[in-house]
């Protein structure tokens, strides 16, 4: 009888340990970036750190990009969640989860998060309905990408600055044979697969913004869209130095970049300053970054970013913080730019030796400057602005630059659903 | 009931819960879905409701989705000629005793080995204008001027166009292996004696094909071209991967659709309706195959 009560004795304390390891431990997601490997030891050497500090376990799992936006959205339906994560589309999701699921607000936690030492532009994507919702960790800026030796074949003494220059070196740098097959494009719109993106930092260069301040009324039909839509339409079919392939998936930009078959890219993540560094060493001194160049209105750049943040319906908020804390500090902050290749959204780090050993990374401090995030302060904007066929944006770019269609119409069009998108 | 039949419905039911859980409560509830409002930005504050067959009218309206519908039927049908008639071919080459046939059987089954998604991503490099090792073979060969833009010309012929025969090509290479095996288990299973007496007849190798063949094979024709009619009804991976639907829709089929619209879009009630299209399709071959099925046994 001794023995079983003994054994019952052991068998409740090795619970309420457990239970009591359970309550000090935290399921955190991250997606990975750049080399999955050195993603994954940044992410665990900073948990260590947190761990040895605060005593709290962090169990890490990475979710893939490929399916992190439907991970996201099932979660914002009450699907299965972490206590804490890495997160995007601020505004969407919490408009999907409203007030059980997904984001949660983290306001009243505000001042352990350090906040006053990120960018304030960076703090417009964790801040939804006047609260805050987490750490923004990590930036997307992009700046001009262009090849030294095709510039200088072209007898071009510097990068472009404006949207006039940026046509003249264009067509000076591009290459066609015998048979007009081109040999080199003068110009591409940008690096990512995203023809959305493509558009955004042109419009905003012309002076335009897609909706107002409030989220509440959409901004196209104006001169500044013309202006964007005409570039990029002229690029290709009057000029001639950009790719109409180039609209498609598939499209394979960084081998042709590598290979001199393109010779600019008006708008280029930051993140292919350093996958040429690791992928194409013997393209070192063939490739520069500089700013993007400047429209009628000014020289903006695309910026996007991602957060930190916690999940509805965990009961370890109190844990989460003290991670999102220990995230937040210039140090985790400057890890987790290395080891993503993400620039950073805190001006301390971007000033650190990391981010001026290379020209290229001191163009992308620079183009913080003049960066224009990419998030807007609608729920709808996520679906507005997706780079796929039916996509409001996608299609007006679609219709306008590679089918030509009227772009009064188009636009007035796109002016009409947008506005209905927002009122959904 | 018997002990027999107990223990045949006991080896039965994790299949058949299986399929209930993970196959007919999914289909219901998405038919359910199309015939109410479930818009996903503000179904949290707004709720759902009942909006009977506007969902459908909605999609119906909308060009780029009956572009859809029709370039889902020629993908499906074409794909399917095309492989059943190569399938058919290769079966009863390799259905010969001859030597070399391991080499040869094995090269008809690897892209079996190869799963869509990560085939599309091969196919997609083979394929890109710029890079494509196709073109530079093509080119030096002085067979071809230009590059071929085999995933983003737009020129069409009618529903046709160079990237739907381009992804038409991947998904024959990719499903031929399946549809070998199947023909090849029918080849066999047909007597012997059937071809010596035609063979005692006279009768020449197109007769025989005609006569004896087909007709034998029918039963595995019957199912075949059943799952393949309604997977290709389905189908997604190599479409969305290679093209996202694109150039101009082109390449397009209902899944990829109804995935942008769902997924994307964030509407998943017309990307119910939309499904439900689909099941409708593809419940129409079933209809067709249990006909055919009941014809047959009535004979």
């Amino acid at each position: 009888m001794s023995s079983l009560k003994f054994k019952s004795a052991a068998i409740a304390s090795a619970l309420a340990l457990a239970s009591a390891a359970q309550a000090e431990s935290i399921e955190f997601w991250t997606m990975p970036y750049g080399d999955q490997i050195a993603w994954q030891s940044t992410v665990d050497s900073l948990i260590e750190g947190f761990e040895a500090e605060s005593g709290i376990k962090v169990q890490h799992e990475t979710v893939p990009w490929g399916n992190a936006f439907q991970t996201y959205l099932t979660i914002a339906r009450g699907g299965a969640a972490p206590d804490c994560a890495d997160m995007y589309w601020l505004h969407s999701f919490s408009a999907i989860g409203g007030e059980n699921y997904g984001p949660m607000p983290l306001t009243e936690y505000k001042d352990r998060l350090n906040l006053d030492t990120f960018y304030p532009g960076a703090l417009v994507d964790v801040t939804y309905l006047d609260d805050i919702y987490g750490i923004p960790w990590r930036g997307d800026i992009r700046a001009m990408l262009y090849r030294t030796d095709a510039m200088e074949e072209a007898g071009l003494s510097a990068p472009p600055t404006t949207w006039d220059e940026t046509i003249a070196a264009a067509k000076a740098m591009h290459l066609v044979d015998d048979n007009g097959e081109v040999l080199r494009w003068g110009y591409a719109f940008g690096t990512s697969f995203k023809v959305t993106d493509r558009l955004m930092p042109l419009y905003w260069q012309a002076g335009g913004e897609f909706m107002t301040p409030d989220g509440k009324i959409a901004t196209l039909d104006n001169q500044a869209m013309r202006d964007a839509l005409t570039f990029m339409h002229d690029m290709v079919h009057v000029h001639k130095v950009a790719d109409i392939d180039s609209f498609e998936k598939g499209y394979e930009f960084l081998p042709m970049f590598a290979d001199g078959q393109i010779a600019m890219f008006g708008s280029a993540e930051q993140s292919w300053g350093k996958r040429l560094d690791a992928e194409y060493p013997a393209a070192e001194g063939t490739w520069a970054m500089a700013p993007s160049a400047a429209g009628s209105e000014d020289a903006d750049s695309f910026s996007g970013a991602g957060y930190f943040g916690v999940l509805r319906g965990t009961d370890k908020v109190e844990q989460c913080v003290a991670l999102l804390e220990y995230l937040s500090r210039d140090e985790s902050i400057l890890a987790l730019s290395q080891g993503s290749g993400n620039v950073a959204t805190k001006p301390a780090v971007m000033t650190s030796e990391f981010w001026s050993d290379r020209p290229w990374k001191k163009v992308v401090a620079r183009a913080l400057e003049d960066a224009h995030t990419s998030q807007h302060a609608a729920p709808a904007w996520s679906a507005i602005a997706t780079p796929e066929p039916g996509g409001i944006i996608y299609d007006l770019i679609y219709n306008t630059v590679v089918l030509q269609k009227d772009m009064d119409e188009e636009i007035a069009k796109a002016q009409e659903l947008m506005q209905a998108e927002l009122q959904r | 009931m018997n002990g027999k039949n107990i223990f045949c419905y006991v080896m039965v039911a994790p299949a058949l819960l299986t399929t209930l859980l993970l196959g007919v409560y999914p289909m219901i509830s998405s038919m359910l879905m199309s015939f109410r409002s479930f818009d996903l930005l503000n179904v949290a504050n707004e709720g759902s409701h009942w909006v009977g067959l506007d969902n459908y009218r909605d999609i119906m309206s909308d060009e780029r989705f009956t572009q859809t519908v029709t370039q889902t039927v020629v993908f499906t049908i074409v794909a399917i000629a095309i492989v059943v008639s190569m399938s058919l071919f290769l079966a009863q080459i390799i259905n010969r005793e001859f030597k070399g046939r391991a080499v040869l059987r094995t090269l008809i089954f690897t892209p079996w080995f190869a799963p869509p998604v990560v085939a599309s991503a091969i196919w997609i490099w083979l394929l890109n204008a710029n890079v494509s090792p196709i073109n530079h073979l093509l080119l030096d060969a002085g067979i071809i001027e230009r590059k071929i833009r085999f995933l983003t010309d737009s020129d069409t012929w009618g529903p046709f166009s160079i990237p739907m025969l381009s992804i038409i090509a991947v998904r024959v290479w990719n499903g031929i292996p399946l549809v070998v095996v199947f023909l090849l288990a029918g080849l066999q299973s047909i007597p012997k004696s059937l071809y010596e007496a035609a063979d005692m007849d006279g009768a020449g190798a197109f007769a025989k094909f005609w006569h004896i063949t087909l007709p034998m094979l029918r039963p595995v024709l019957l199912v075949l071209l059943a799952l393949l009619f309604m997977g290709g009804f389905g189908h997604f991976e190599m479409n969305y991967v290679m093209t996202g639907g694109g150039p101009r829709n082109l390449t397009n089929v209902l899944a990829v659709w109804t995935y942008q619209e769902g997924f994307q879009l964030l509407r998943f009630d017309r990307a119910a309706a939309a499904g439900g299209v689909i099941l409708i399709m593809t419940s129409i071959v079933a209809a067709f195959y249990i006909w055919a099925q009941s014809k047959d046994q009535q004979k």
